[in-house]
């Protein structure tokens, strides 16, 4: 106990030491929580956990020598049990068996493409990778999108028709859906709806306008619940007319982020991601004059403003107070606007109007519609249109406002005005604002057809459940956030028979085998027509993954006169007693729809790093205020109804409002996703789809445990981010750099071949997770459920550590830093084995054999990074998901072996091979971790350190260069690139 | 009926005559010749576990498998000289040399043996779609991550893992394939390369104009000294 208390005072001390300033990952460790403390040196909390199994010494004994005489049985299996070998009847054309191949097509999001390489083995998806020649990706993925593969393999999926939510025949939903047809005919369709997502399909476009010809008065519905009529609404205010903005990140060296997702989830994420990391890299790339500053304020946390130079937390109204304030200075708006302006914000108006023309401000889609107008107008006065921002005809088919759209459609089916639904892959009985009561007026419908991947409370609803070819698995056609068309190709015939949206809609306009290639291909070869040869450009748009040339062609809009007096009239201040709900999307369910995806339920959201769970976020000093602690679970009372939900404290969230993450809760779901969360949609209201004001929370003295991972594999010391404003950096390249031992007592290894390494820019990590996530996927790594989260065992190989620096209220900073094995010279894993499971090999990586590990966990308590994973369970064997979805290039691991990153040791060893038949060296770049080639920022770097000309040679020549942990001589091959940070002088630190 | 042990105690403080032996004079025998019997036993089980791996019977080295269609390399490459890549055509550029799609075989039994009662199953295959399913001859766990293509490219020959196809009737295994037998070559690969030219040639042998194994493995660039290394296989 002394030992312990000693290392507390030890790392007080530690902090203490630290000029004011102070680095920490959690409130609970800010406030030097016992509890935390002891995390921080334990390898194994979770270990005094089994205590609880009261397994007596006796029987400890009987079970140990019983598994110790049967270990050898184990010895004894079959053998070379009988194996078979099938090849195919007829070799597919072009295939090679063993040899992957890579075909372009694009998975939606939110409605709108991004492009992937879907890798290919015999024939079966095994990965998805960015396609670097779509816009949208530009070769990075996003953390949902890479789970589509788990997605297309979820055993959960929908497998038969069903009716009434029983199983039935494909030809009984046929025969109902056409014998309805000369009756939608007499009338011209007036009973017939069709509701879907936000649609960006040309060909489903060209579909619904071919429908509308045959049955004149049916009406389209749209709702996407994490959708962006804010945007639309806002650009009608301001140009009178649904424009896109289209962001450019690479010219602006001045941003206002508004809550801006312009990191993390608005169409073309990845690709705003890259530009604005360039930026940010810039000036320890030695062009100093080019890093830009983003300033953020925001209700509830983002990526953006985890990575502004200056953020500012506010409640909803004072946001849209802010923003009119600014237009104001700006000349954008009435004078009067001018009161109650935050003291900073003349300057960051200086700042802006300083960079005009390079200037750019951004909201994000839960502010209203006044604030996006103003943002409109505010760019307009910065110059920004043409530079920073291009208008483009809305990417999405037909626009409307879903949230009308949607609510006609009820009122519809209430009054008994509709005959026939089509509901086209959307769930709206569990994503539809609660005020509407979507299920009741379902009930009214005679005949519904639902189109799903699986079955989920719509599906249980309508009359008739149509099983859907996953994106994977069908012929479609999708835009990007800038237009760009990527027609969608399967990669594999559906494996539960499924259908496409084109094929159903067909059925309606009387095909009765409808084919989905043949409706796709038939609008891409009208729109083809008079371009060339039609085939030809339909084979170049399959192979490159894009219709080239298709993205929207920037349009001028302008500015309608008077906007102040059009714009909606400013929300009463809700002040500081009273508290206001935000709904705001979970970051990797979004609308509820992936929540089956075990890779999206584990990996950590940022900031609360929570898992298999969502949380009423709050503000610590409001939560303190409430007598509320973490997990303690409350209460919710609001106009719109009550709610239970575990409370999560989380610093930097704006006072005075609580955040509800919607997307959990789902009741009819697969094994994985089953009743996860508690259900925000629950409270949404049509009229309040982002905010209720006015909620009070009632603790019920009951707690929730909650698997966040934030004091999981903790590292012992802070001083392993290191960071400086670019003025310090100025005056001291060498800030990051600090005294390295130079004696070691081991014999240094030579590598005269390749010595492998990494670098990590944290000046580029927006901490948005695809690492972990593209290193889940390539490296079969296992789901391992809430009870072993919270048992610290966690599988991922690469994590996302934050950091924040000041107070908690307002943290001065966050900061991302992924950890992952460093691969050191000298080890302190590699001497601990008893049986050499973990070995240095001759190009350096630090290596793991499986077959070797006997499982005594010496190196990982010998890791000082905490970056090694033991298989307590055989969670790979445990899982659900068909034997067909891992990557066959990596073992599989069982119980009782240690796993760690392995720099994807198997992408090496092609490479490899692939250079020594050619006889020559690997070229710098052809290998790529799956971490580096998922990252949008470009933050990881990983080559040769051998070439002194190769990228990670030159990245690792920055000044800003440091290794973690080098006092205890381990000599990592991983290093990182310290961030800097572009403040305003002119504002002052908090 | 022996007396109870306390009378026996009781005997021995009074003087009685001493005790009888507990033991008869066998017991010394039995007992050893019981601890040696266990001792050979013991012995004979590690040596047994120890050898038995090596056997034909756990490999299945030269052991026939028998086969859906009996197909005989020794009629195909040995007597009509078919080249290995004319049906496994992977076997340069994948880590998999192949197994030829039916349609391979038909290229031939489409014109000759065309009704060989032999044949049945292949014709079958072609007609209903359905591939033929074959008995796996060499097979490796999991955890192996084995390339065709880098072997063949650097001068290992076919038949110095797979031994004589050419002589095979019914395919066989040519080698043990166990991690020894793997290292053996990793470690001092010399002795077993060839030529280029010589790699699917089924009865090559060395003459004086060959180069020496040291000759070949620079020419190459093979490093045996990286070959050993736990991540060429295993991942």
């Amino acid at each position: 106990m002394t030992a312990r208390k000693e290392l507390a005072e030890r790392i007080e001390g530690k902090l203490a030491g630290r000029s004011g300033r102070s680095l920490w990952r959690s409130l609970d460790e800010l406030a030097r929580e016992p509890a935390v403390l002891e995390m921080l040196h334990a390898e194994f909390p979770g270990l005094p956990d089994l205590a609880e199994a009261r397994v007596g010494r006796r029987r400890l004994l009987e079970l140990m020598g019983a598994s110790f005489a049967l270990a050898g049985l184990t010895g004894c299996g079959p053998g070379e049990a009988a194996e078979e070998a099938t090849p195919y009847v007829t070799m597919p054309p072009g295939l090679v068996p063993g040899v992957a191949r890579h075909v372009a097509t694009a998975v939606s999001r939110g409605g709108y493409a991004d492009g992937v390489l879907v890798v290919q083995q015999m024939g079966r998806p095994v990965q998805l990778e960015g396609n670097p020649d779509h816009p949208a990706s530009l070769g990075a993925l996003d953390p949902i999108i890479q789970a589509g593969i788990l997605d297309l393999y979820d055993p959960d999926r929908s497998r038969t028709v069903l009716k009434a939510g029983r199983a039935a025949s494909t030809n009984g939903m046929l025969k109902a859906l056409v014998d309805r047809l000369p009756a939608l005919a007499a009338d011209g369709g007036g009973g017939l709806r069709l509701l879907t997502g936000t649609v960006t399909s040309p060909t489903l476009a060209r579909q619904v306008a071919a429908l509308k010809r045959r049955f004149p008065a049916m009406q389209w519905h749209r709702w996407e619940a994490d959708g962006r009529d804010a945007l639309r609404a806002g650009a009608l205010l301001a140009f009178g007319r649904p424009v896109d903005t289209v962001l450019h990140l690479d010219r602006a060296k001045t941003i206002l982020a508004i809550e801006s997702d312009f990191l993390d989830g608005a169409p073309g994420h990845l690709h705003y991601a890259r530009d604005f990391a360039r930026r940010r890299r810039a000036a320890g790339e030695g062009r100093p004059e080019e890093m830009s500053r983003l300033y953020a304020i925001e209700s509830s946390p983002t990526l953006a403003g985890a990575r502004a130079d200056h953020r500012f937390a506010a409640r909803p109204d004072e946001i849209e107070a802010t923003v009119r304030a600014l237009a104001a200075e700006l000349g954008a708006g009435p004078a009067a606007w001018r009161q109650d302006a935050p003291g900073w914000l003349a300057a960051v108006a200086r700042d802006l109007s300083a960079s005009r023309g390079a200037a750019l401000v951004h909201a994000g889609p839960a502010q209203p519609p006044a604030v996006h107008a103003l943002v409109h107008a505010i760019n307009d006065a910065l110059g920004a249109p043409g530079r920073t921002v291009t208008y483009i005809e809305p990417v999405e088919a037909d626009p409307v406002d879903h949230g009308d759209s949607l609510k006609g459609l009820v009122d519809d089916m209430a009054a008994g005005r509709v005959d026939t639904l089509l509901i086209l892959g959307a769930n709206p009985v569990f994503t539809a604002p609660a005020d509407l009561d979507f299920a009741r007026a379902l009930a009214k419908v005679p005949l519904s057809v639902h189109l799903g991947t699986a079955p989920d409370e719509t599906a249980m609803l309508c009359t008739w459940h149509v099983p859907e070819a996953h994106e994977l698995e069908r012929w479609s056609d999708l835009r990007a956030f800038d237009g760009t068309v990527t027609i969608q190709q399967p990669q594999t015939r559906p494996l539960w028979g499924g259908w496409s949206p084109h094929e159903l809609l067909a059925v309606l306009d009387g095909e009765t085998r409808p084919d989905g290639h043949a409706i796709v291909r038939a609008t891409w070869m009208e729109r083809f027509q008079g371009k060339g040869d039609a085939d030809r450009l339909w084979d170049d748009a399959l192979r490159l993954g894009i219709v080239p040339d298709s993205a929207a062609a920037p349009l001028s809009a302008s500015l309608l006169p008077a906007l102040s007096d059009r714009l909606p009239p400013p929300p009463a201040s809700t002040g500081g007693g009273t508290l206001t709900a935000l709904f705001r999307p979970d970051p990797w369910l979004r609308d509820g729809r992936y929540a089956n995806l075990g890779w999206l339920q584990e990996l950590p959201r940022p900031f609360t790093t929570l898992t298999w769970d969502n949380a009423l976020l709050i503000a610590p000093a409001t939560a303190e205020r409430l007598g509320l602690k973490n997990e303690d679970v409350v209460e919710l009372r609001s106009a719109a109804g009550t709610l239970r939900a575990p409370v999560w404290r989380l610093a930097g969230h704006a006072p005075d409002c609580v955040t509800l993450p919607f997307g959990f809760g789902r009741k009819v779901v697969g094994r994985v996703g089953h009743d996860v969360g508690f259900d925000a949609f629950r409270l949404r209201r049509l009229d309040q789809l982002w905010q209720l004001p006015g909620v009070e929370l009632r603790k019920t003295g009951e707690t929730h445990r909650l698997a966040a991972t934030q004091h999981h594999q903790m590292i012992d010391s802070p001083d392993v981010v290191r960071h400086a404003t670019l003025d310090a950096f100025r005056r001291d390249p060498g800030f990051a750099k600090r005294k390295e031992p130079e004696h070691s007592l081991y014999p240094p290894y030579e590598y005269p071949r390749n010595a492998w390494g990494m670098a990590i820019s944290l000046d580029a990590c927006i901490g948005c997770n695809a690492c972990t996530a593209a290193c889940q996927g390539e490296n079969n790594i296992a789901v391992v459920g809430k009870e072993e989260v919270l048992r610290n065992r966690q599988m991922h190989w690469i994590r996302i550590d934050t950091w924040y620096e000041g107070e908690a209220a307002a943290p001065d900073q966050t900061l991302f830093q992924p950890m992952t094995c460093m691969h050191c010279e000298n080890a302190p894993c590699e001497v601990v084995c008893p049986v050499a499971a973990t070995m240095h090999d001759a190009d350096g990586l630090n290596v793991m054999v499986y077959n070797r590990c006997v499982g005594t966990r010496f190196c990982s308590n010998n890791c000082p990074y905490k970056v090694r994973r033991f298989n307590y369970f055989n969670y790979s064997a445990d899982d659900n998901r068909l034997p067909m979805s891992w990557n066959p290039d990596v073992s599989v691991r069982a119980r009782g072996v240690m796993e760690k990153c392995t720099y994807c040791v198997q992408r090496i060893r092609n490479a490899r091979i692939a250079a020594d038949r050619e006889n020559r060296p690997i070229r710098d770049g052809e290998v790529k971790t799956a971490c580096q080639q998922a990252c949008p920022a470009e933050a990881i770097v990983f080559g040769d350190l051998n070439d002194p000309d190769s990228a990670v040679s030159r990245r690792k020549a920055s000044p800003l260069d440091y290794g973690v942990l080098t006092d205890l001589n381990t000599r990592p091959r991983t290093t990182y690139q310290a961030r800097l940070r572009n403040p305003n002088p002119e504002i002052r630190e908090v | 009926m022996p007396p109870p042990n306390n009378a026996r105690r009781a005997g021995g403080v009074t003087g009685v005559p001493a005790v009888p032996g507990v033991f008869s004079p066998t017991a010394n025998i039995l007992t050893k010749l019981v601890l040696y019997t266990l001792l050979a036993a013991l012995i004979t089980l590690a040596g047994g576990a120890w050898f038995f791996p090596n056997t034909t019977y756990a490999t299945r080295v030269g052991i026939a498998q028998p086969q859906p269609v009996p197909f005989s390399h020794e009629h195909h490459v040995g007597g009509l000289g078919l080249d290995c890549r004319y049906c496994h055509t992977s076997v340069e550029v994948s880590a998999t040399a192949g197994l030829p799609p039916t349609h391979t075989c038909m290229t031939c039994h489409s014109q000759i043996w065309t009704n060989a009662e032999l044949l049945a199953p292949v014709r079958q295959s072609l007609a209903t779609g359905t591939p033929i399913r074959w008995n796996r001859v060499n097979a490796l766990p999991d955890y192996v991550f084995f390339n065709h293509s880098i072997h063949v490219a650097k001068g290992v020959a076919c038949t110095t893992c797979h031994g004589p196809v050419d002589a095979m009737p019914l395919t066989w295994k040519g080698a043990s394939l166990r991690m020894s037998w793997c290292l053996d070559c990793h470690r001092d690969p010399a002795p077993n390369l060839r030529p280029k030219e010589a790699v699917f040639d089924m009865d090559w042998k060395p003459t004086a104009a060959t180069p020496s194994g040291e000759q070949l493995m620079a020419s190459y660039h093979i490093h045996p000294e990286t070959l050993s290394d736990c991540s060429v296989c295993h991942r």
